[in-house]
Order: C-alpha cells, then sequence, then structure tokens
C-alpha cells in the first residue's frame, strides 16, 4: 500500500514454496538472497509456509537459513490455490508489515504474487535476476529482464510496501543447510477462508514428454543452415549419444522437418542446458530469446558475421552439416 | 457467453532502441503486431462464440496506433473492439493497466462471462494483468490453460503448473489467461483484413470515459519505477574459429571433451 511511513514496515519475507520439494529449488535460494538483504538492513528473514501438516519444511528452512518461519497449517491450505492463499497472505502482511517480499517465479509464484500485489496495491516486479538493496532507505533495486532478456530494467518501488518481487529459479545459490540450526516459530492467528470460486478437480503430476526438451542437459538445435529434412535428422542421432534433445528454429518448423513442439524462441519453448549446440541458424532474436539461458553454447554456421556468433562461448565458421557428419563419423568408429 | 479478450500491440522482433530520457522503447520504427499469446486468446474466444454464441469484444490499451491490432481481430470475427487511449495513460506498471481495463470492462454491456487474456507479453514479460484484472473485477482466475471446456454453468480448464497437470471448474464469470498449447491461431485472409480496416468500428475511451480519477492511472496511478534500461553486459567470451571443415570437427570436439560431454578416449 502507499505509505508515507516507509520505515513502519520491517523484515525480509520469502514465501516457501516447497511443491515438488527436490526439484524446485528457488526457496532455498531466495532464503539464501534474503538473509543477505535482511543482513543489509539490520533485520530478519522469515519464510511463510502455509499447508496442510508442513513441520518438515518449516524445519528444513531453518536448516536452511531462515531467522524465523511463519507457519499457517490448515486443511483448507493443502491445494496451492490462488484466491484462499491471497487473502489469507494479505492479512499477515498487513499484521506484520513486511519491507521486501520475495517468491519464486515458479508458475504458481507468478499466478499468485501479481494478485496479491494487487489487493495490497503494491509494485510487484517479474521473474528478476537480481535484487539489491541501493539507498540507506532502503530502496530494492530489481533487475528484471524485459523483450526477452534482450534488455534489463532495474525496477523500484518508491512509496508503496512491501517491495514485492517474484525472482527467476537458479539466479541465487542456496546454502548449505545445518540442521542444528534454530529458528522463532511463528503461528499467526489468521482467518481462513474455503475457496468456493475455483474448485480443483484433479492434480497429478505432469507425464507428458515434451518436458525433456526444456530439461534436456545437451540441446542441439538445426536452423535452415542444415540445407535438407536429412541433414537435419543427424541432430537427432547425436542427442541420442549425447543423452540431450533437439530443438528447431522457426524456418525449419515451416519447412516440416521438425514438429511445432521443438520450436525454441519468442513463440516456442526456452531451454537452459548445459550446453547448446546450435547448426546452421543465424541467430535471429526471435529465436535467441530461446536459448540464451543456456550455460555454454557452440555455434557453427557458415557466414561470419551471423549474429549467432555474438553470443557463442565457441563460435565455428563453417558448414554445419559437414562438421556434424565429421563428428558423427568418429563418435560411430567409438561405438 | 458474452466474451472479452483482453490484447496488447507489441514490437515484432525488437530491433531495440532506448529512450534513454524516458526509459521507454522507441517503438517508432519498429512493425508492431499483436502478442501471439494474446491471438491464442483470441482464437480460444472465437472458437466459444462459434460453439456458444454471444457477444465478442477485444480491448486494448495503448497509444493510437493501436487501433490496427484490434482491427485485425476485427477481421477475425470479433464482434467490438475498444481502444483505451488517452496521453494519461502513458507510462502504467501493471497495477495502473488493470485498473484501466478493469474500469473499462464495467463500462461493457452486458458485463463479461468470460475475460480471457494471453498469459504474458513479449515484450513486457510480467504476466501481471491478467492475474491483477481478476482481483481489480473481483472474478477467480486461473492461469495459463491449455484445454476449456464449458459446462452449464462452470468452466473446466485445464493448467499445466510446475510440473503439475490441474484441472479446475471455475464459476461464471471468470478470467483465465492462456498458454501456447490451447490452440493455433488462425491466419486471417488478407481481403478480410482490407474490409475490416475500412469498414470495422473502433470505439475509443479517454480517462474522460471511465470513472477513474486521474492519480489512478498512467505513471501516477503506478506504484513501480524504472530506474533504468540497458542492454545486459556481455557474458560469452566468444572464441571464433575458422578453418577446413576437420578443424573445425576437432575444435569441437575438443571443447565438448573439456565440457565432459564426451570421453577423451572417445574423442580420439
Amino acid at each position: 500500500m502507499k505509505t508515507k511511513q516507509n520505515k513502519d514496515w520491517k523484515g525480509v519475507w520469502v514465501f516457501g514454496d516447497y511443491r515438488n520439494y527436490f526439484q524446485n529449488r528457488v526457496t532455498l535460494q531466495l532464503i539464501a538472497k534474503g538473509r543477505q538483504l535482511a543482513r543489509d538492513r539490520h533485520t530478519d528473514l522469515t519464510v511463510l509456509v502455509l499447508g496442510s501438516q508442513i513441520h518438515q519444511y518449516a524445519m528444513e528452512y531453518t536448516a536452511h537459513g531462515a531467522d524465523a518461519v511463519m507457519v499457517v497449517d490448515h486443511p483448507n491450505l493443502k491445494n496451492y490455490q490462488v484466491e484462499t492463499y491471497v487473502r489469507v497472505v494479505s492479512q499477515l502482511v498487513e499484521a506484520f508489515k513486511p519491507e521486501i517480499f520475495l517468491a519464486g517465479a515458479t508458475a504458481f509464484g507468478r499466478e499468485f504474487f501479481p494478485r496479491l500485489a494487487k489487493r495490497l496495491t503494491t509494485g510487484l516486479s517479474a521473474d528478476c535476476v537480481a535484487l539489491e538493496i541501493e539507498t540507506s532507505e532502503g530502496m530494492l533495486v530489481q533487475t528484471t529482464p524485459a523483450f526477452g532478456g534482450e534488455l534489463l530494467a532495474d525496477i523500484v518501488t518508491p512509496e508503496h510496501r512491501p517491495q514485492m518481487a517474484t525472482v527467476h529459479p537458479g539466479v541465487f545459490e542456496e546454502r548449505s543447510h545445518d540442521h542444528g540450526r534454530t529458528a522463532r516459530m511463528l503461528y499467526p492467528e489468521v482467518e481462513i477462508p474455503t475457496e468456493e470460486r475455483v474448485q480443483l478437480v484433479r492434480s497429478k503430476p505432469d507425464q507428458s514428454p515434451k518436458g525433456s526438451l526444456e530439461e534436456a542437459d545437451v540441446v542441439l538445435v538445426g536452423g535452415r543452415g542444415l540445407g535438407s529434412r536429412e541433414n537435419f535428422q543427424m541432430l537427432f542421432e547425436l542427442a541420442r549419444l549425447f543423452g540431450g534433445d533437439v530443438g528447431a528454429t522457426r524456418p525449419v518448423i515451416l519447412s516440416g522437418w521438425a514438429d511445432e513442439g521443438r520450436l525454441l524462441g519468442q513463440t516456442g519453448k526456452s531451454v537452459k542446458p548445459n550446453l547448446l549446440i546450435t547448426a546452421g541458424t543465424s541467430g535471429a532474436v526471435q529465436f535467441t530469446t530461446g536459448i540464451q539461458g543456456a550455460e555454454t553454447i557452440i555455434a557453427i554456421n557458415r557466414d561470419p558475421h551471423a549474429p549467432i556468433f555474438k553470443m557463442a562461448d565457441l563460435g565455428l565458421v563453417g558448414d554445419a552439416k559437414t562438421v556434424l557428419s565429421l563428428l558423427l563419423e568418429k563418435l560411430r568408429k567409438r561405438l | 457467453m458474452n466474451i472479452i479478450v483482453c490484447i496488447k500491440q507489441v514490437p515484432d522482433a525488437p530491433s531495440i532502441r532506448i529512450d534513454r530520457e524516458r526509459m521507454t522503447i522507441i517503438r517508432n520504427d519498429v512493425e508492431s503486431i499483436i502478442n501471439p499469446l494474446d491471438r491464442v486468446a483470441l482464437e480460444a474466444a472465437l472458437d466459444l462464440k462459434q460453439k456458444e454464441g454471444g457477444k465478442l469484444s477485444v480491448l486494448t490499451m495503448g497509444p493510437s496506433h493501436s487501433e490496427e491490432a484490434l482491427r485485425e481481430t476485427l477481421a477475425a470475427g470479433a464482434d467490438e473492439a475498444i481502444l483505451l487511449s488517452d496521453p494519461q495513460f502513458a507510462g502504467a506498471d501493471t497495477l495502473a493497466t488493470s485498473k484501466v481495463l478493469a474500469s473499462a470492462i464495467s463500462r461493457v454491456e452486458p458485463f463479461p462471462d468470460l475475460i480471457l487474456c494471453g498469459r504474458q507479453t513479449i515484450d513486457s514479460d510480467t504476466g501481471h494483468v491478467g492475474p491483477q484484472l481478476a482481483e481489480e473485477l473481483d472474478l477467480p482466475q486461473v492461469c495459463g490453460v491449455t484445454e476449456i471446456h464449458v459446462e452449464s454453468n462452470a468452466l473446466v480448464v485445464k493448467q499445466l503448473s510446475d510440473g503439475f497437470q490441474n484441472t479446475y471448474r471455475v464459476s461464471f464469470p471468470a478470467l483465465l489467461t492462456v498458454s501456447q498449447g490451447l490452440n493455433v491461431p488462425r491466419h486471417i485472409p488478407l481481403g478480410e483484413l482490407e474490409q475490416a480496416f475500412s469498414r470495422g468500428r473502433v470505439n475509443r475511451w479517454g480517462l474522460k470515459d471511465l470513472d477513474l480519477r486521474p492519480e489512478e492511472v498512467g505513471l501516477s496511478g503506478s506504484a513501480t519505477t524504472v530506474l533504468r534500461l540497458y542492454k545486459p553486459p556481455q557474458k560469452r567470451k566468444g572464441e571464433i574459429v575458422s578453418g577446413s571443415s576437420q578443424v573445425l570437427a576437432e575444435h569441437l570436439i575438443a571443447k565438448l571433451v573439456s565440457l565432459s560431454v564426451l570421453d577423451e578416449d572417445e574423442a580420439e
């Protein structure tokens, strides 16, 4: 809410998103970052956990460095539901007045936090990649990507509190955990509504295989520079050998060499593999927005001025088809 | 079923220039398109209109030339288009944007049974406007839906969320934001596009048409401020190699070995 008295707002909060606990590490990353921000502000980091029978998560968050854990444990909170959670959390924010409130930019975080910020009439930045305290008044500078990462924007929330941000998973490092740590446990009194307008009918783990491209450690991407559908097929063989998956640019999809589900970029998927190899792609922005999260990029293209080389860790100027067939030949000999 | 689709006109293939004074993007020389996911929302609405009947309205807030995007939706089959344009709306963050959209939607007769938005835009990419609009209008929301089924007094929708496939039953009226997987938007024939440009009518509403005060909209209605807008620092220190294909393949293999993607003996 808009406030003339920002100093009445104190403390850093992190929303504890514990679904898929072992894969979803963003809450733990935020505890580490939130602690540092809390120290900068001479205050504490509190993790807020909502759910049903969630004590184990309170323990985990303590071990990972929370100064306090606020637990709201109620059967109605078993499922992550936006309206119920907004109702409960907005009451708590109004009562405890945290200065900063962070959540992971998970699908739920990005559905829940905007509605919460609106209820609280405060600012929110999306999918931040950096957070720093800039002034003695505790202004949180929230760095967010725009235009698919083409630009960065530093955003502040000068007169409204709390300062809220969702944070991109993987940008901060979690602390090693210590089960000997202790934290204050808070059990606030809060009114728990029942969700009426949106009923969860079913929730099951997503089995569809299309997640594999997004989760692959190695991704090979072909562009039209590969010349033909047959040459494009080499990528599948290489992907099998590397235990990876295959992506494609828009022109390849339009040529019918690969199906739509493999499209990377602005209107397709984004991947963040450890290694990404592009073959015969020039590097149009619509495409590169989908691959810039890759740890290492190797690009093969005939045109030395192709923009793809600007974002490659290793650029090979040559014919992608020939280079890849030489690679395949070497690998086949070893099998 | 009466439906409102909210769309945004966004720059295509951002060859971006920055206005450093105003911390905004210079959009003049860039071709504009309807945000791709908003086209998915429009397609879903056209499909529902065909099955269920009712009025389909399309709404956007933006500068004058956003009218082009609205005409495109008229060509695709929308019944009504509303452009919210006013110098006072400029510089809005998502809080102020959702305020203006909500106020306009409250004016549309009859109040819609369903509001559809794209899950996020390709320019600012926040995904905030859908849920914030739902909050402002006090409607239930589901974000990123991949299937929509209509029952007698409710919608049944599917959503992929953090590794779960969720199915929800949502009461009317409701707001949904849509994901890529929902449909493949239709191609709008050029002939119909030309017709829509000549005869389609776009309603224009400004601040005076809405039940809002100037301090609730635009820059002054926003809670966030952009301090700086900049190109990210170049993080890759690219090594560029040219030579015969043989030489390139050797470089590639050496790199794969150094990244432990290949074992050394595999590569020899």
